[in-house]
């Protein structure tokens, strides 16, 4: 995987410094989104895997299958894709893709666990502070896992800020046991 | 084992939740995208050190070596065969630590300071990083103490100073092992003294070794009575290269930190081949580059860095000392081969190990002529200095005058008597496993050699010549071995001369002569022996 996404970027980056310059930003996170769930689907992989068709027969398929969602640019970088038999990487240019997007418009995708729903208040109260915190904008997702036992767990990237019950026994269980 | 209270218990496990960190803290994450023979390859993790420890789940600690644009490489220190594909990493903000301190002597420890000897917890109260910078150079100061290895031919010939590194290089089974073990063993004299400016503390490190290697080993130094200021570090054979490339920075570790208390260190490193072929497998599951002999292009920084480590420390930061004795195993004696090559460079000296010598019963089987030391003999004792005058060159002329002899029968009598001395030299340097002289008892015996006191001694009697007379001394003049050993010096020549006078009269050879001065066999030969040339004028008829 590691080497794939370095294999990946010159495409992502390519693709969204196009899309820069043409001012096309949210058309081609969407193109991308639409080729990479192509690319991920386990019947077109199938044809697409067939020895006997020729790159132009793939691309036509390819642009068939997402039809007018595609426009001209997008049907060269899937031939692109096509020639330097790359179009498996399409879930990973996507991914990085989103990283450059992030990057360029100061937002951090957060992911908020909690062992229960959280409400609108307390979840207002969590995206400020981490916004302070993190210095960007957050784009959150929430969801639940009972097996925290209590508090969040909030993944950004990288970066993990574990405040749940089940952290602080982990932790607790390795100070006793060291 | 110590045992423990119930309270004592309690107490502890009060204290140690008092001290846990209840606060959130943000840490980095990654997720283990492979596991192959020891090596991980993991996503994320951005904020990672090199060299850092990394945090697998289930407690198992692993160390950053290969920080890439879109991964990072690491070997696990443990058992890695619990990890799998998608498993949590986490970074811990710490370079890797052992345990240090006087809590380690009599230990034996593997390469991240567990104890393995099953006598309980090393209860250090310090730790200290395993990867630490050499001393600089306004840190240290020329070696001037010598480090007695109890060995007649090495302490003679190639002497080691303290804070010096001294490669012992040679092919298996040419007794390598056996002269760092010796040279520990040698220092129990200086233990029992109590004198802190004398003793030194030895690390044993045994990387890549076979397990009944290293037991044996411990039940030498223990039964010698050597355990007891030794700690040893063991990476045998069934750990994982991991653990073998590390080994000898934990032992240096270790050991930097008693030198910079002040006190004296011996270090072996046993052996550096092992920990180069360990540091090549790590290098090439990580994907570096392979150079000359397969081995990754920092191998040399491997090596320097970990000897530059050894040093004697100026007198202002304590004068310290940490001696290096690298062992390096060589193939077919081939010691231009890479790895030799590299450490010879970097060390002060080697004591190279002949095969054929061992096997015609030359032990210990140094090859003379191409072992040096090339700071040793500044720090010779004054009596040491005094007896070995010139023993390399006799050695010297007697190789090249043995190579000659065996060609031409007749030689004169210059080059017998040289070839005589050389025979009884070399008789005199052999000397058996775990028995170190006292320094003594080996000035006393390289006296003999050395001023011609055993040219009249049968080649085969010389080691029993040496060993009687030196019990007589014990016997009868204990105030000449008295007065080396309490001054390092050797003044008193005549005393010894008049010693050895009076035991010539009762030596009898095991053929049953003497070999009292003025009764050599030497009678004129018979005249029909002689050929004598004559000259005949002849008148032209």
């Amino acid at each position: 995987m590691a080497e794939l996404t370095t294999i990946a970027r010159p495409y992502a980056k390519a693709a969204f410094v196009f899309a820069k310059e043409q001012g096309d930003l949210g058309k081609w996170e969407k193109m991308l989104g639409l080729a990479a769930a192509v690319a991920g689907d386990a019947t077109m992989r199938a044809y697409l895997d067939q020895p006997e068709l020729d790159d132009a027969a793939k691309v036509s398929a390819f642009a068939e299958v997402c039809g007018d969602e595609l426009d001209e640019s997008g049907r060269n970088f899937i031939a692109q894709l096509t020639q330097n038999k790359r179009l498996p990487l399409l879930p990973i240019i996507l991914q990085l893709f989103h990283e450059l997007l992030a990057q360029e418009q100061r937002f951090t995708d957060v992911e908020l666990i909690s062992a229960f729903d959280l409400d609108d208040a307390a979840t207002e109260k969590l995206v400020t502070a981490l916004k302070k915190r993190l210095g960007t904008d957050v784009n959150v997702t929430t969801s639940v896992d009972q097996s925290l036992i209590g508090g969040v767990l909030v993944r950004a990237g990288d970066t993990v800020i574990d405040g749940s019950v089940r952290g602080r026994l982990n932790r607790l269980a390795e100070q006793l046991n060291s | 084992m110590q045992q423990l209270n119930p309270s004592e218990i309690s107490e502890i496990i009060k204290s140690r939740i008092a001290k846990l960190d209840t606060s959130t803290e943000a840490r980095n994450e990654g997720t283990v995208v492979s596991v192959s023979d020891g090596i991980v390859r993991i996503h994320g993790l951005a904020d990672v050190m090199f060299g850092e420890m990394i945090e697998f789940e289930g407690g198992i600690y692993g160390m950053a070596l290969n920080l890439e644009q879109d991964s990072v490489g690491a070997v696990v220190l443990g058992d890695y065969l619990g990890l799998a594909e998608g498993q949590k990493v986490r970074c811990t903000g710490r370079i890797l630590e052992v345990p240090v301190g006087p809590e380690l002597l009599g230990r034996v420890v593997d390469a991240l300071g567990n104890p393995i000897d099953g006598k309980g917890p090393v209860d250090a109260k310090q730790t200290d990083a395993v990867e630490k910078v050499a001393p600089g150079v306004i840190w240290r100061r020329e070696v001037n103490e010598p480090v007695q290895t109890g060995y007649k031919s090495i302490d003679a010939m190639v002497p080691i100073g303290r804070g010096q590194r001294q490669l012992i290089i040679g092919d298996r089974a040419t007794g390598k092992t056996t002269i760092a073990i010796d040279t520990i063993i040698n220092q129990k004299q200086n233990w029992e003294s109590g004198d802190p400016s004398k003793q030194v503390r030895c690390i044993y490190v045994a990387i890549g070794q076979k397990g009944s290697t290293i037991a044996s080993v411990r039940g030498a130094l223990e039964e010698a009575g050597a355990l007891e200021y030794t700690t040893i570090v063991a990476a045998p054979a069934s750990d994982s290269a991991g653990f073998k490339y590390l080994a000898p920075y934990t032992g240096s570790a270790i050991g930097q930190q008693w030198m910079y208390d002040g006190k004296h260190v011996l270090i072996v490193f046993d052996d550096l081949t092992k920990q180069a072929e360990a540091y090549r497998a790590v290098s090439l599951l990580l994907r570096r580059p392979p150079g000359r002999e397969a081995y990754p292009g920092d191998v040399f920084y491997l090596h320097s860095r970990l000897l530059e480590r050894c040093a004697k420390l100026s007198d202002d930061l304590g004068a310290g000392s940490m001696t290096g004795l690298p062992i390096i195993e060589t193939k077919a004696n081939d010691v231009s081969a890479f790895i030799p090559t590299n450490v010879i460079s970097i060390t002060d000296g080697q004591i190279f190990l002949q095969s054929d010598l061992f096997a015609s019963n030359q032990r210990p089987a140094i090859d003379v002529g191409i072992s040096v030391s090339r700071v040793g003999g500044a720090a010779m004792t004054k009596a040491m200095k005094k007896v070995t005058g010139s023993l390399k060159v006799d050695l010297a002329q007697f190789r090249a005058m043995e190579a000659f002899a065996m060609f031409a029968s007749d030689l004169d009598a210059a080059s017998r008597q040289q070839l005589a001395r050389g025979q009884r030299l070399m008789a005199l340097l052999k000397q058996p496993a775990y028995s170190p002289y006292p320094l003594e008892e080996m000035t006393v015996s390289l006296w003999l050699g050395t001023t011609g006191r055993l040219d009249r001694v049968p080649v085969e009697d010389v080691i029993r010549f040496e060993h009687e007379f030196i019990d007589f001394l014990k016997r009868s003049h204990e105030g000449i071995l008295a007065g080396i050993r309490e001054t390092t010096k050797f003044e008193d020549e005549d005393a010894l001369a008049a010693a050895y006078d009076s035991f010539t009269d009762q030596f009898e050879t095991s053929e049953g002569g003497s070999i009292k001065a003025g009764r050599e066999e030497a009678e004129a030969m018979e005249d029909d022996e002689l050929g004598q040339e004559q000259i005949v004028k002849q008148k032209r008829g």
